[in-house]
């Protein structure tokens, strides 16, 4: 599948129609982008951090009822995501052709393949049990910084994507 | 006058992608730090999260501070890129109020009650932190709608009429 046909099939009339007659939904999706961005980063950051060390008066498992808030956070950025890409005026390919989204989304992809590798091994559970002043193991802490890393770049990427000539010219593309 | 330094023109219009691009992008990265600590520490008072001891709440702080420094210093070099179109906008200065509100509260609540361990130790949260933990989230709510804003101020002055 090359990038016209994705382009093709992630450019949703109806929505660019609804976006195109109501000024508000862009700016509107945005801030809830905007949100969940801060919940995803002020959430699973702290956690991440923690792991890492700081913070150690906190046992961690603390800190796990705030995950799904952070998931909640993940899923309004997913549907606003979804709304500016299949509903921008000039079409998804703007996105899908886009380095700095395209960046974005593999940077996302590896936040995913991070988390699930997390839980599948055990360590999610490991580490919760890590109390007041403990360590947690240090494959849990390259998870977390891993985690930080691909969090951090999301954000780049995504206000890149806005200046996408600036990131070509960066690589010399 | 501010909006021609040579550090303005350079934020502005150097094509390296470590002028504007990274100082937007680092301005990101504080809001969500400034915006995320200030919202688990609200959310922890309001009972979310108990098992959480309140006495590490104020260790949390060196997030926010980080982030708002960040976004203080990003947050000029922004401003000053744009200095004459941003000074007569009235969702930059709403937000500047939001942001200076919610820092006082942060301030206040860590001052006044978390950094008191001892008060703490008892697991209660008292109504006036319950408060200032509400008036923070509204706060940084604000902040960041408003701040949003800032990019469509044609949408501002015609919803609002300013």
């Amino acid at each position: 599948m090359n990038t016209q046909a994705i382009s093709a099939a992630l450019t949703l009339p109806a929505v660019q129609g609804f976006v195109n007659d109501h000024a508000w939904v862009w700016p509107v999706c945005e801030m809830f982008h905007y949100l969940g961005m801060s919940l995803i980063v002020g959430l699973i950051g702290t956690l991440d951090l923690r792991i890492l060390g700081m913070f150690k008066i906190l046992p961690i498992g603390s800190l796990k009822p705030f995950v799904p808030l952070a998931i909640v956070g993940f899923i309004g950025n997913l549907v606003s995501g979804i709304v500016f890409v299949t509903g921008n005026a000039t079409g998804a390919e703007f996105y899908v052709e886009n380095l700095s989204f395209q960046l974005k989304v593999v940077m996302l992809l590896l936040a995913f393949v991070n988390l699930v590798i997390f839980q599948v091994t055990g360590l999610e559970k490991a580490v919760y049990g890590v109390p007041a002043g403990g360590d947690a193991p240090a494959a849990a802490k390259a998870i977390a910084v891993l985690s930080l890393f691909a969090w951090a770049f999301t954000i780049v990427f995504g206000r890149l994507l806005m200046y996408n000539d600036t990131l070509l010219l960066f690589l010399g593309l | 006058m501010l909006e021609n330094s040579a550090l303005a023109v350079w934020v502005r219009e150097s094509p390296s992608i470590f002028a504007y691009t990274l100082v937007l992008s680092l301005h990101a990265i504080g809001l969500a730090m400034v915006v995320g600590t200030n919202t688990l520490i609200a959310l922890r008072l309001l009972g979310f999260a108990q098992g959480m001891p309140l006495g590490a709440l104020r260790r949390l702080y060196k997030t926010i501070w980080a982030g708002f420094l960040v976004n203080a210093v990003s947050g000029v070099l922004l401003f000053i890129a744009e200095a004459r179109s941003m000074a007569v906008m009235p969702a930059f200065w709403g937000k500047l109020v939001f942001v200076a509100v919610g820092m006082f509260v942060a301030v206040k609540l860590k001052r006044g009650h978390l950094d008191d361990e001892s008060a703490l130790a008892s697991g209660v949260v008292t109504p006036p932190m319950r408060t200032l933990a509400k008036i923070s989230l509204v706060c940084w709510a604000f902040a960041l709608v408003i701040g949003r804003l800032t990019g469509y101020p044609e949408l501002v002055t015609a919803w609002f009429g300013i």
